[in-house]
């Protein structure tokens, strides 16, 4: 299983898959979504304390694959403390990596870097993109409206 | 095409045509499997999703396009009446594959889900004069169907204003007839349930559960997608008015299937598609419909799929039903007996018997990585929801990794399936 292995379950990830950080809840969410993916089951939930523009806090908590939860675990930390308008420019490099768009040498990943091997693996990237596809929901939520999951299923890379 | 067959396959000698000569044999007709995958040989376990073709099917459909394609039941001239004769006869023979009598009429659908659909729909919908389910008819479906026997039942009943009633499996995945028969009323006007479940390979006690909904006055549906590559139901034993299977799952055909039903029971159902070919007499205002089947097989056929789909059964007879079903119990038994022995993995419907199906959940490992690891090793495996998500949520299990065997499937292969889980569970805990 050496490609699989070394493309997709690096060493990081799958540490990142069995500690995850950030996991859990928020004790006051400002900003919230959930993420499902209906074929596979993975489901996803990510709470944040907005303030000032920038991401103060963030919190996920769910189920899902390796892939899923290592993804969402680095972009917490990637994510936490930082402008929105700069995790909004992060999930368009990391989706336009995973769907080819990008070169991973060019783009500014840091060590969401170890998963780019996601992209030579289309049917998993959905498995990547699913706590970004929830981040990007919760930032976009209005927080007195009730949330309401999103899905990755259906989405191709383009 | 069986008769393209080697002699030493056919059964009528009653030999085992799957032992390990055998299947060797019967694996050089299947031209997709001789591939290697990222460096390893392709271990095809994903059946219960699509079969293979073997080479007397690849023929006959080439045959078809090479030399008779035509439009059937239109033209005067020999190429049609060729495609005519061959789609009539890949009827006949479908019929006598699944024991269809002179009481009986097979439609050639697209696949299970629009043959269910075709029921489902054709039951609710008028049929000229009233729609067979009424305001407040009941419609019983087994918990462990896929979507395909379930979302049109819940489109049925809220379009007739009928109430859809789940039969449940219990905690280890099977269906009871006690369940079934606290469930029954004099209002039951449908029963649906499967020979065998997709997601967890059980085998429910389907020809009781028909029994006791057909004595209740129910109309039955049986859905044989998963046991028709290898125990496809003799309809003129079961009490049964409809049942439905795929040409793609049986070595057939991708977009093939059928809808065998009683002629009674189909005479019930509202066509789903009306235009060409279906019609008796038609104004510009009105038509009236042909007898069946042409009455639900409007348009033109898919005549190549209906030929393929006849190949595909003639194919699984040559080989021997009994010699395969023994083949696959095998395969399955020596799955679940290797796998069960992983630490933190428990295969579903363990215990049952007669099913080519092994599906499991593990401790720590999401079946996708699962899944993905055994690729890797040109293992091929469906792992997910398999298109039933609430059975499997009823069971507190969520996504499983699915093996799933053919008549071309080694013990070799299974042996590198519970070494590969072996592996990848390492990995990924």
């Amino acid at each position: 299983m050496s490609s699989a292995e070394t493309d997709l379950y690096q060493e990081l990830v799958l540490e990142h898959k069995r500690s995850p950080r950030n996991f859990g809840h928020l004790s006051a969410p400002t900003h919230q979504a959930r993420g499902t993916n209906p074929s596979c089951g993975d489901d996803l939930s990510v709470e944040l304390a907005v303030a000032d523009g920038k991401l103060a806090d963030i919190r996920f908590h769910g189920q899902g694959c390796a892939i899923c939860m290592a993804s969402a675990s680095m972009m917490s930390e990637a994510v936490k403390g930082q402008e929105i308008a700069a995790a909004q420019k992060l999930q368009q490099h990391f989706r336009a990596v995973l769907t080819g768009e990008e070169s991973a040498d060019a783009a500014p990943l840091g060590k969401l870097v170890s998963l780019a091997g996601v992209s030579r693996y289309p049917s998993r990237i959905k498995c990547a993109l699913l706590g970004w596809h929830a981040l990007m929901h919760a930032i976009a939520s209005n927080p007195a409206a009730p949330t309401v999951p999103v899905s990755t299923e259906g989405e191709t890379p383009s | 095409m069986g008769d393209m067959l080697p002699a030493r396959w056919l059964s009528a000698s009653g030999a085992a045509p799957t032992g390990p000569s055998g299947v060797a044999g019967l694996r050089a007709l299947f031209p997709v499997l001789s591939q290697h995958i990222q460096g390893h040989p392709l271990a095809y376990l994903d059946n219960a999703a699509t079969t293979q073709m073997p080479q007397p099917v690849l023929d006959a459909l080439q045959h078809f396009e090479r030399h008779n394609r035509a439009n059937i039941h239109r033209g005067v001239h020999a190429l049609s009446q060729r495609a005519t004769d061959a789609y009539d006869a890949a009827r006949a023979q479908l019929k006598r594959f699944v024991g269809a009598g002179s009481e009986h009429e097979l439609v050639f659908t697209s696949g299970t889900t629009e043959s269910l659909n075709l029921v489902a729909h054709g039951l609710s919908a008028h049929a000229g004069g009233s729609k067979p389910l009424q305001p407040g008819d009941e419609i019983i479906v087994s918990g462990l169907e896929h979507h395909a026997n379930l979302l049109p039942w819940q489109r049925a009943a809220r379009e007739s204003g009928a109430l859809l009633r789940i039969l449940l499996p219990d905690a280890q995945g099977h269906l009871r007839a006690e369940d079934l028969a606290r469930l029954l009323t004099p209002r039951t006007r449908v029963f649906a349930v499967t020979a065998c479940a997709n997601a967890t390979g059980e085998r429910p006690p389907f020809a009781e559960l028909l029994a006791m909904a057909h004595q209740a006055g129910a109309l039955t549906v049986l859905d044989a997608a998963q046991v028709a590559a290898h125990a496809v139901p003799d309809i003129s034993t079961l009490p049964c008015d409809f049942l439905v299977f795929s040409g793609h799952k049986m070595y057939g055909p991708m977009g093939t299937g059928a809808l065998v039903g009683r002629r009674e029971a189909l005479e019930l159902l509202a066509p789903f598609r009306v235009g060409g070919d279906m019609v008796e007499w038609v104004s510009f205002t009105d038509a009236s419909y042909a007898a069946l089947p042409a009455r639900l097989e409007a348009g033109t056929p898919n005549v190549g799929g209906a030929i393929g789909m006849a190949a595909a059964a003639k194919f699984i007879d040559a080989v021997g039903r009994d010699a395969i079903d023994q083949h696959l119990h095998a395969l399955r038994a020596q799955a679940v007996q290797g796998l069960s022995a992983l630490p933190g993995l428990r295969v579903l419907s363990a215990d049952t018997l007669d099913t080519a199906i092994v599906s499991f959940v593990t401790d720590g490992a999401h079946p996708h990585d699962v899944g993905t690891l055994l690729d890797g090793q040109g293992i091929a495996v469906r792992t997910g929801l398999h298109c039933a998500q609430p059975l499997l949520e009823h069971l507190g299990c969520g996504p499983t990794t699915r093996a799933s065997f053919a008549l071309y499937n080694t013990p070799e292969e299974v042996e590198r399936l519970v070494a590969g889980v072996a592996k990848a569970l390492e990995l990924l805990r």
